[in-house]
C-alpha cells in the first residue's frame, strides 16, 4: 500500500509536468489516476524489492556524474555520425558484435543498453537469454575486442555506480 | 534579448542535426546503419528544438511541456531503435555487404539451427 502511494506520487509529478503547471490541483488529479495506471502493469514496478531511502540519496552524486558523461557522449556521437553522413563517399565497416556485461539487475541492464545506443558508433540490438551478453551493432566493427573494452571502461563503470 | 538570440542559435543547431539525420536515412546502406543516424542525431535535434522553446518562453506551461517531451524522447528513442533492429534481424533482414562480422546471427543459429541462406544481401 505504501509502495502504491510512492509510485502514485511519482506518476502524479510526471502528470504535473505533462500538463505544464505544477499545482496542488493537478497533483491530486494525478494521484487519483495513477493507481489505475499502475495496477495493470504491476509486474513492471518493483513491488517486492526492498528500497531504502538513504541508499537512493547516496547514489545521487554518481547519477549526476553519469548524466554528465551521457551528455558528452551524445554530443560526440552526433559529431561522429554527422562526419560519416557528410563524407562524399560512405566508407564504413559495420557489424554485430557480442559484448559481455557485468550488470545483473533489470535497471542496470536497461541503463547500459540505452547508454550504448546513445553513444558513438554503437547500437544495442538484443540481450542474450542468460543476460550476460549484449549484441551491439557497431559502425566500425574491425576491432571487436576494442569496442567491448571501451564500453566496459567508459560506460559500464558509471552505470554500475549510478543504478546498481 | 540574449535569451532570444540563444534560443535561435539552439534552434538552428537542432534543425541542422535533424537535417543530417534525414540525410543519413537516405544515404547509409542498411536498416541498422540508418538507425544509427536517426536515433543519435534525432535525439540531439529534437532536444535542440525543445531547448529552444524552453529558452524562448521560459518556465511557463509550454516550456515545461517542451522539457518533458525532450526527456521522454531521450528515454524512449533508444528503446524504439532496439525494438526495430531486433525485429528486423529476427525477420531475416540481412546486413549490408560491407559488414565484417555478425555474432548475433551466429548466436541465433546456434540457438535454433534451421537451414538458412546467406544473410548478407547482394
Amino acid at each position: 500500500m505504501k509502495r502504491y502511494f510512492a509510485y502514485s506520487a511519482i506518476l502524479a509529478l510526471v502528470w504535473c509536468f505533462v500538463h505544464g503547471t505544477v499545482s496542488i490541483n493537478n497533483f491530486i488529479v494525478g494521484l487519483i489516476i495513477a493507481p489505475f495506471v499502475i495496477r495493470p502493469f504491476k509486474t513492471l514496478y518493483p513491488f517486492n524489492l526492498d528500497f531504502s531511502f538513504s541508499n537512493a540519496v547516496k547514489k545521487i552524486p554518481a547519477q549526476i556524474k553519469y548524466l554528465y558523461v551521457l551528455v558528452v557522449e551524445i554530443i560526440k556521437a552526433n559529431i561522429m555520425v554527422a562526419k560519416i553522413v557528410l563524407q562524399p563517399k560512405i566508407d564504413i565497416k559495420p557489424g554485430i558484435i557480442a559484448v559481455p556485461i557485468d550488470s545483473k539487475t533489470d535497471i542496470g541492464i536497461t541503463a547500459i543498453a540505452n547508454t550504448i545506443t546513445l553513444t558513438p558508433g554503437t547500437l544495442t540490438i538484443d540481450v542474450s537469454e542468460d543476460r550476460q551478453v549484449l549484441y551491439v551493432h557497431a559502425i566500425d566493427a574491425t576491432d571487436p575486442e576494442g569496442v567491448a573494452q571501451s564500453i566496459k571502461d567508459d560506460l559500464e563503470k558509471y552505470t554500475m555506480e549510478a543504478f546498481e | 534579448m540574449i535569451l532570444d538570440i540563444l534560443s535561435n542559435i539552439v534552434l538552428v543547431i537542432g534543425l541542422f542535426f535533424v537535417f543530417l539525420a534525414m540525410l543519413g536515412l537516405a544515404r547509409l546502406p542498411d536498416v541498422y546503419n540508418r538507425l544509427h543516424a536517426t536515433t543519435k542525431i534525432g535525439t540531439l535535434g529534437a532536444f535542440g528544438v525543445m531547448l529552444s522553446i524552453l529558452l524562448k518562453v521560459g518556465f511557463s506551461a509550454m516550456g515545461v511541456k517542451a522539457l518533458t517531451v525532450a526527456l521522454f524522447i531521450l528515454v524512449t528513442s533508444p528503446v524504439a531503435a532496439h525494438m526495430i533492429s531486433r525485429a528486423a534481424h529476427r525477420h531475416g533482414v540481412g546486413l549490408c555487404k560491407e559488414s565484417v562480422i555478425d555474432e548475433y546471427g551466429k548466436a541465433c543459429d546456434a540457438a535454433c539451427p534451421v537451414p538458412k541462406e546467406d544473410t548478407i544481401q547482394e
